[in-house]
């Protein structure tokens, strides 16, 4: 099999590389007693995570009465919350399956880090529905089953029961996509246990992987199946989660284009997401020949895309606001921006529509940084897009002696802390105990991609097309025998 | 490598055969398309299809562009194919343009009736849209949108043709052409928007939805995407083009699954949630096509841009079979070029229209145009960008993992 890639494209892998060093560089950290910065960051996390506690039982002893949330604005932070957690974990999805289907080698990079960040801010957003029940010990009537309350079935026509059923099955499948590929990984930490507890640990987790070439056929096989599967997932979920707004007849909730919007908003929190992980990541456990500057220049080019998607939308429903000629759609944009709240929509527009246009220049989307700081400001927009949708549609409603100004209360801030604190000390736990890069998957793109690999190709480059072409059949004739 | 494309026979044949066609059945419907029914089809048929194929040759430059920014080596092989169609905007933007001024001139007032002044007078809701909905302002951004595309369009084949002459390993030319994509798509992304609304979306003047251009885009991505193909593949068959094999074609026939896919997503999207929010002045609007006249058509719609290609080209081995994609891609094109056709006939004909002699006549011609258009373009270039850098990368790709 020849191993080619024009030498324009910039290597995947940096510096001297084979299949050895590279399990050393992403292993071995795992091998390792944690440090101090980790201890620290934990202990952080876990102080957050023990806030949220506290508040959710606050909420769930006294009741939804305590956060601000009042008869006109019924959804607030915490829905908001909840669209904001699960649009970031649109990204691992997307770059595991989709950018898998369009065999984006960069991807090998990142896509580990990503699915778990996936599944962590899945397991975020889950909580905001499920406490904001109030009666939570009655959540499981959300599930629909032949039961003994007569009649008393969930609502198949509420988008509401789509919604649980289009996060639990995405949260299923990211599961399935993101441990089926950490199995070989795992095996090979196993393999190179000293202690004894490890090799246990190490051993249950890989479902005993011998690595023959039928487990990896069968693992390559099922990995295409889950990508076809989760493809068309990345966009219903936040597809569904739209309708929650869509289906309604609340100007301002009730736009045709709100799927595709909301999905390519989640992307472009996404991976902003992956960017604030990932920098800090490959700092700490000394990744930087893994997730290259070219990886973070791909990421945010997707940011840049994704963003000019977004901000299409803002100008299409606000154009077809005032083109529809109803009164209450012109209403609720006059009031969405010129109203008591024209703060968020001021920050919303910032953070997503004009910051994000300095990624136009090649400089600053390779300065770390700044990439940094950006993909921060990114989340601090798609937080208040979401936001700026639910209160500042329903604030001002059809009735104008219904109109009202809501604020937050302490115990709908701690909640969302307190699932940072969740979050946080999910990807600390996972990223010192599981590789953060998925080893297998850059060994399979090393040999094109690799560094000390691509400069032997400058020979294939400067080799004449034509007989270049008969090489490659001559191979083809060869392989076929 | 340095192959020419020579025009086959059959290519110029069926070019001729069937612009003569869509002359005749435009003569036919001038003169022969009487009375109130008549001449509105007449003109709508005109409106669509002029549209759609202007909005084809849009979505090949688009795909164009969006190849040269993701930086892809996958369609290299024939990328010459892809000019070819996006050369065409500036003749389909003329067409077009001239059925749209001849429809204002002649106060058409059936296909916009925002230009009708009883209308204006009577209908407040239509009125209130004046200051987007005027003459003036469509006028203005019709030759923005038409000028722009036409002239990025021949900006970056001019780029490719440089390339050609120039050394290999010449890069310039590359960053030249991401420099220029990204203009396009930005602009794209703008106009595709208000070109819809304008041109097409205005006609159903009193009702909106927010979808609109993503919903032109999908379904003129994917009728791209078919033309392509068989393109591609009569290519092949008269013994051109022989760096294209199956790995190729796989990739063609996952766009056309992928996107058949995304169009259902988009029309599905629009239509549930106009349906679930009943709200009259946005659910009348498939009133005709759901209850009415056109009940089989909007069925058949989904149908054949949903069903055909989502179960047909399932499998790995029917994107690998040329005559399935053939019959698939042929399929795909009717089905969204009925999908143009119900964007305007249910509004302006909501108990009369047709699929008769002159909608299949004009199509034909226009698919004459395009395939004499596409054949000229072709031979008067290398069928292969010989001095890509990804050239070598398009000659061993592989589509799958087997």
């Amino acid at each position: 099999m020849l191993h080619y890639e024009s030498t324009v494209r910039e290597p995947l892998v940096n510096g001297n590389k084979d299949y050895h060093q590279v399990t050393e560089d992403i292993i071995s950290p795992i091998e390792k007693k944690p440090g101090k910065l980790w201890w620290i960051a934990l202990g952080f996390a876990v102080t957050m995570l023990l806030f949220g506690v506290w508040s959710v039982f606050w909420e769930t002893y006294w009741g939804i009465g305590v956060w601000g949330e009042n008869r006109t604005v019924g959804w607030a932070w915490d829905i908001t919350n909840f669209v904001w957690w699960v649009g970031i974990g649109h990204a691992g999805t997307l770059i595991s399956a989709i950018l898998l289907l369009f065999r984006q080698g960069w991807r090998t990079g990142v896509n580990r880090a990503a699915e778990a960040m996936t599944i962590f801010a899945v397991l975020c957003a889950g909580q905001f529905p499920v406490w904001h029940m109030g009666r939570v010990w009655l959540a499981f009537f959300i599930l629909p089953y032949p039961n003994s309350r007569g009649p008393l079935w969930v609502n198949f026509n509420s988008p509401l029961l789509w919604d649980v059923f289009a996060v639990s099955t995405y949260l299923t499948v990211s599961i399935l996509f993101w441990y089926s590929g950490l199995i070989p990984d795992v095996a090979t930490i196993r393999d190179r246990a000293k202690k004894k507890f490890a090799k246990f640990f190490y051993g249950l987790c890989s479902f005993g992987w011998r690595g023959t070439a039928k487990e990896w056929q069968r693992l390559e096989a099922l990995g295409l199946l889950l990508a076809g599967l989760s493809t068309p997932l990345v966009l219903s979920v936040h597809s569904v989660v739209s309708m929650d707004f869509a289906t309604s007849v609340i100007p301002g909730w009730h736009e045709t284009i709100f799927p595709p919007y909301f999905v390519a908003g989640a992307i472009f929190s996404g991976f902003a997401m992956v960017q604030t992980l990932l920098i800090l990541t490959r700092k700490i456990l000394h990744l930087e020949e893994y997730v290259t500057l070219g990886h973070i220049e791909a990421m945010n080019k997707i940011i840049m895309l994704t963003g000019g998607i977004v901000a299409m939308a803002y100008i299409t429903e606000l154009f077809i606001a005032w083109y529809s000629n109803v009164v209450y759609e012109q209403g609720a944009f006059w009031w969405r921006i010129l109203g008591p709240y024209w703060w968020a929509y001021i920050i919303l527009i910032t953070c997503n529509v004009v910051s994000p246009q300095l990624f136009w220049f090649k400089k600053l989307r390779r300065n770390i940084p700044f990439t940094f700081v950006m993909s921060i400001v990114v989340n601090i927009g798609m937080w208040f897009e979401r936001f700026v949708i639910i209160v500042l549609s329903l604030y001002h409603d059809y009735m104008p002696s219904a109109w009202v100004y809501y604020s937050p209360r302490w115990p709908e801030v701690g909640f969302y802390i307190g699932t940072f604190g969740l979050f946080f000390t999910c990807y600390l736990l996972f990223a010192k105990y599981f590789p953060v890069i998925a080893v297998w998957e850059i060994r399979s793109v090393l040999k094109t991609s690799g560094e000390n690999y691509k400069q032997k190709m400058a020979a294939l480059e400067q080799k004449d097309t034509e007989e270049f072409l008969q090489e490659v059949q001559h191979e083809h004739a060869l392989a076929a025998h | 490598m340095e192959e020419r494309f020579v025009i086959p026979r059959r290519f110029r044949n069926t070019s001729l055969i069937f612009i003569s066609i869509g002359v005749l059945a435009f003569l036919a419907g001038l003169f022969g398309l009487h009375g109130d029914v008549g001449v509105k089809r007449f003109w709508s048929v005109l409106v669509f299809d002029s549209l759609f194929f202007l909005y084809i040759s849009a979505a090949s430059l688009f795909l164009y562009c969006a190849a040269s920014l993701a930086q892809a080596s996958w369609h290299i092989a024939y990328k010459r194919v892809i000019e070819a169609i996006m050369v065409n905007i500036p003749v389909f933007a003329i067409i077009a343009f001239i059925v749209l001024m001849a429809v204002l001139i002649g106060h058409k007032y059936f296909i916009y009736p925002w230009t009708d002044p009883q209308v204006l007078a009577h209908d407040t809701i239509v009125a209130g849209k004046t200051p987007f909905l005027n003459v003036k302002l469509f006028v203005i951004f019709t030759v923005i949108i038409m000028l722009g595309w036409s002239l990025l369009s021949l900006k970056l084949r001019q780029i490719s043709l440089q390339e050609d002459r120039a050394e290999r390993g010449v890069r310039r030319f590359l960053w030249k052409t991401i420099f220029f994509s990204a203009v396009f798509i930005a602009f794209y992304a703008v106009t595709i928007s208000v070109s819809s609304w304008h041109w097409l979306m205005s006609i159903a003047a009193r009702w909106y939805s927010t979808m609109y251009g993503w919903y032109v885009f999908a379904g003129s991505f994917i009728s791209l995407m078919a033309i392509i193909s068989l393109f591609v593949i009569a290519i092949k068959n008269s013994g051109q083009l022989s760096l294209v094999n199956k790995e190729h074609l796989h990739d063609l026939g996952k766009f056309i699954f992928a996107f058949s896919i995304f169009w259902t997503y988009i029309w599905f999207a629009q239509y549930f949630l106009l349906w679930y929010g009943n709200i009259p002045l946005e659910s009348q609007y498939f009133r005709p096509q759901l209850w009415g006249h056109y009940r089989f058509w909007f069925l058949l719609d989904l149908v054949i841009n949903f069903a055909v290609p989502f179960l047909l080209l399932m499998t790995r081995d029917a994107k690998r079979n040329y005559t399935t994609v053939t019959i698939i891609a042929l399929i795909v094109f009717f089905g969204h070029w009925l999908d143009f056709y119900l964007m305007v006939m249910p509004t302006v004909l909501p108990t009369q229209g047709v699929v008769g002699w002159y909608e299949i006549g004009i199509t034909l011609g226009f698919v004459g145009l395009m395939i004499g258009l596409v054949s000229r373009a072709l031979s008067r270039a290398p069928l292969y960008p010989v001095n890509h850098p990804y050239l070598k990368e398009a000659i061993i790709h592989k589509s799958d993992w087997g």
